[in-house]
C-alpha cells in the first residue's frame, strides 16, 4: 500500500495544495508513459499465455496528477504531503519536481521494502509487477490506500470477463459486494495461492460460511460448514482439498448455489447426463449408463450396476444427492443418513451398513437389500 | 517439537489423502506393476524403478483433463533430469485419434497407456478423471491427487520433490497449507516511516526526519535502527543528551547496533 500510514492524513497541506495546478507536466508524461509501457508488457504476456489459464487483461492508463485544488483527499502519500518531492523526483521544487530519480517500482520499494518479499510470492499480480501506479496514485487520492478508483471498479475495469460474470450472472455472490469486495478473497499484490487468493478457497469461504445465520439472496439460511464438517468426518474430495471452486463459481453463476455447471435442483429428476454435468466434470458418466460392469463402480451386486439401477430412470430418477451428501457425511462415500420424504420434511432413514465387499440399505425406500461386489471384481482386474 | 511437527505433517497428508480417489488402492499399499499397451503399440509397464512413479488417469475431451495434462507437461519438462517416471492412462473407450489429438494439444511427452476394458481403472477403483497417483521405487502408493482448480501443479510438484528428498516435510506442508497473504501490519508501516526518515535525514531535513522516525516508533517500538536514527538526528541538531538517550534505547534492543555504538562513542560515552 503506497499510503504510508493508510488513512493517517486525510487532508491536504495548504502549501502543497497551492501548487497542484502547476504540477510538472514532464513528470506526468513520464508516469503515463510507464503506465502505457505496462500495457504493452501485459499485452505481450497475454499472447504467450493465450493457450492456458485466464485471459490476461489489458491495463488502462491512469491520471496520476495530484487532485485539483478544492478536491478533498482521503489519502495522501507522506512525502507528497510533506512537500518532500525530492524523495522521488529529481528536484525539490514543488512547482516543477522534474523526472523521477528511479523507475516507479524501484522508487516505491525503496520505502515499502516489505513488498520485495511480498512480490516474490508464488502468485503475483501482473499489474503490480509492471507498475504500482497502475492502481495507486503516488500523490493523493479520494480513496483509501491512494487507489485511483474504488476497489470493485478498479479491478473489473481490467478483468472484463469477471465483470461480465459478476454483472450478468443470475446467482450473485454476496462476498463480491461486501466490505472489501474483491479484496475479501484476493490479495491485489501477491499471494501464496494461485489466482492471488489470500488463503486456500475453503479457508476463505469458511470466514462467512462457517457461521450460523448466513442467508442467501432469497433469505434462505445457508449451511454452517464448520459445524457440518466437524460432525461429518467423510468429506467430498474437493472439500478435503479445500477447493470449493471445484464445484462453485465464486464470482457468479446461472446455476443455483453458484454451481459452476448443471446439477438438478430437484430431488427426483429424470436421468439426463446434461443435468449431471457438474458431477461428470470429475466422475465417470459411464458409471451411470452401463447396466453391467466390474470396473466402473463398487456399488454393484456382482456385475449388476446399482448406480445405473437407481439413477437411470425416465420418471423418478434419483439425483446424486438422493443417496450422497455433497459436502460431508458420517458414512463412507458420503452416503447420507436419511432422505427427505413427502411435503412435511420427514426424514426417511437409509440405514446403510458398509461391509468389506459391499453393504446394505435397510427398511428404507425399499425393503432391506444388500450387495456384494467382490465375486467378479478380481477376475476383471487380473486381465 | 520435531515429533509434534512430524505428526502435523502426517496429519495433513492423511487429511488430503483420506478422501476417496483410488477406492481399491490404499496409501501405503503396493501397486501391482501391470503391463499395458502404449499408444504407439509397444508394451509398457505401469511403473519403473525410478524414485518417483507418477501415473495419471485422464479423459480426452474433458476440460479438467486438458488443463491438468497441460500443467503436467510443464512439470514433466522441469523434472526431466530427475528420477521421475511419468505415464498417462486412458480408457480404450476413446478412439485412438481422439487420444492422439489430446496428447498433441497438451504437449505431454510421457507414454500414454491404453487401459483395455478399464481393467486398471477397476483394479485400483478409480472413479475420477483426472486423478494422479505417485508411487515410490518400491511401487508403494505414497499419494494421490484429484483435480483441483487451485494450486494443483504446485501440490503435485511438491509431493514429487518430497519423495525425491529435495524438500523436507516442513516445506511440503507450506505448499499443502500455504500461509495466508495477509495485508500489511504495523511493523511494515513502521519500517516505511523509518525508511522515509532515513531519506529525509540524508537530505538534511532533520525535523521531518524526526517526525517520521517518531511515527515509526509509535507503530513498532522494537526496532533498534529507529532509535539509532533518532539519536543521529538529535546529534546533528546538537542535542547531545537526547541523542545519548536514543542511542541507549537502540543498544537496549540491539547491543551490537553499529550506528548506536558509534553515536554513543561520538557523543562522549
Amino acid at each position: 500500500m503506497l499510503n504510508i500510514d493508510n488513512l493517517e492524513k486525510p487532508a491536504q497541506s495548504s502549501s502543497v495544495r497551492a501548487d497542484r495546478l502547476a504540477w510538472g507536466g514532464l513528470t506526468r508524461l513520464i508516469l503515463m508513459g510507464l503506465s502505457l509501457g505496462a500495457c504493452c508488457w501485459l499485452a505481450s504476456a497475454a499472447e504467450t499465455k493465450k493457450s492456458e489459464g485466464p485471459p490476461v487483461p489489458k491495463l488502462k492508463k491512469n491520471n496520476l496528477a495530484p487532485l485539483a485544488s478544492g478536491e478533498k483527499a482521503v489519502a495522501s502519500h507522506a512525502p507528497f504531503e510533506g512537500g518532500d518531492c525530492s524523495i522521488c523526483h529529481q528536484s525539490k521544487e514543488v512547482q516543477n519536481p522534474g523526472p523521477l530519480t528511479a523507475p516507479v517500482n524501484e522508487q516505491c520499494l525503496g520505502c515499502h521494502e516489505e513488498f520485495t518479499g511480498i512480490m516474490a510470492r508464488k502468485s503475483s499480480h501482473g499489474a503490480a509487477q509492471a507498475s504500482c501506479v497502475n492502481c495507486h496514485n503516488p500523490h493523493n487520492a479520494k480513496l483509501p490506500k491512494l487507489l485511483v478508483e474504488e476497489v470493485g471498479t478498479l479491478c473489473l475495469s481490467c478483468h472484463e470477463s469477471i465483470k461480465t460474470l459478476v454483472t450478468q450472472s443470475k446467482v450473485k455472490h454476496g462476498a463480491i459486494d461486501t466490505e472489501g469486495k474483491c479484496l475479501n478473497c484476493h490479495n491485489p499484490h501477491a499471494a501464496n495461492v494461485e489466482h492471488l487468493l489470500v488463503r486456500l478457497p475453503f479457508d476463505l469461504c469458511i470466514n462467512c460460511h462457517g457461521k450460523d445465520g448466513v442467508k442467501d439472496g432469497e433469505g434462505k439460511p445457508l449451511t454452517n460448514f464448520k459445524t457440518l464438517l466437524a460432525e461429518n468426518p467423510e468429506h467430498h474430495g474437493p472439500v478435503s482439498s479445500k477447493d470449493c471452486s471445484a464445484c462453485h463459481n465464486p464470482h457468479g453463476s446461472d446455476h443455483f448455489r453458484l454451481l459452476s455447471l448443471d446439477y438438478p435442483s430437484q430431488f427426483y429428476s429424470p436421468y439426463d447426463p446434461k443435468l449431471y454435468a457438474l458431477c461428470f466434470d470429475c466422475h465417470e458418466a459411464t458409471m451411470l449408463t452401463t447396466p453391467e460392469t466390474t470396473t466402473l463402480t463398487q456399488f454393484r451386486d456382482g456385475k449388476r450396476n446399482l448406480h445405473y439401477l437407481h439413477v437411470n430412470k425416465a420418471d423418478r430418477g434419483r439425483t446424486c444427492r438422493a443417496c450422497h451428501e455433497v459436502h460431508a457425511a458420517k458414512q463412507p462415500h458420503q452416503i447420507r443418513d436419511a432422505v427427505p420424504y413427502g411435503s412435511k420434511g420427514w426424514l426417511l432413514k437409509i440405514n446403510y451398513s458398509p461391509t468389506p465387499t459391499g453393504g446394505s440399505c435397510a427398511k428404507t425406500c425399499h425393503a432391506t437389500r444388500s450387495y456384494n461386489n467382490s465375486a467378479v471384481a478380481e477376475p476383471a482386474s487380473k486381465k | 517439537m520435531k515429533a509434534s511437527f512430524s505428526l502435523l505433517v502426517a496429519g495433513s497428508l492423511l487429511c488430503v489423502t483420506a478422501a476417496w480417489a483410488f477406492a481399491r488402492a490404499p496409501i501405503g499399499g503396493v501397486i501391482e506393476n501391470v503391463e499395458l499397451t502404449a499408444l504407439d503399440g509397444s508394451k509398457c509397464p505401469l511403473l519403473s524403478n525410478a524414485t518417483a512413479n507418477v501415473f495419471v488417469f485422464f479423459k480426452p475431451g474433458q476440460e479438467h483433463s486438458r488443463t491438468t495434462m497441460i500443467h503436467l507437461a510443464t512439470c514433466e519438462k522441469e523434472m526431466a533430469a530427475q528420477s521421475v517416471r511419468w505415464v498417462a492412462i486412458v480408457s480404450d473407450r476413446f478412439p485412438k485419434a481422439e487420444v492422439e489429438a489430446a496428447v498433441k494439444e497438451t504437449g505431454i511427452a510421457m507414454p500414454v497407456l491404453i487401459d483395455a476394458g478399464d481393467a486398471l481403472y477397476g483394479k485400483l477403483g478409480v472413479v475420477l478423471s483426472p486423478v494422479l497417483g505417485i508411487a515410490d521405487q518400491d511401487h508403494k502408493l505414497v499419494a494421490y491427487e484429484y483435480f483441483t482448480k487451485v494450486n494443483f501443479t504446485e501440490v503435485v510438484r511438491a509431493r514429487i520433490r518430497f519423495l525425491l528428498k529435495e524438500i523436507n516435510g516442513q516445506e511440503l506442508e507450506r505448499v499443502l497449507n500455504p500461509p495466508a497473504a495477509t495485508p500489511s501490519v504495523d511493523a511494515d508501516v513502521a519500517r516505511r516511516r523509518l525508511k522515509l526518515g532515513e531519506q529525509l535525514f540524508q537530505k538534511k531535513s532533520y525535523e521531518k526526519a524526526l517526525e517520521n522516525v517518531n511515527k515509526s516508533i509509535e507503530k513498532d517500538a522494537t526496532v533498534a535502527d529507529a532509535y539509532a536514527l533518532k539519536g543521529q538526528i538529535f546529534a546533528v541538531q546538537g542535542n547531545k543528551d537526547a541523542a545519548r538517550g536514543a542511542f541507549a534505547e537502540a543498544l537496549k534492543l540491539d547491543p551490537a547496533n553499529a550506528t548506536a555504538l558509534e553515536g554513543m562513542k561520538a557523543s562522549g560515552k
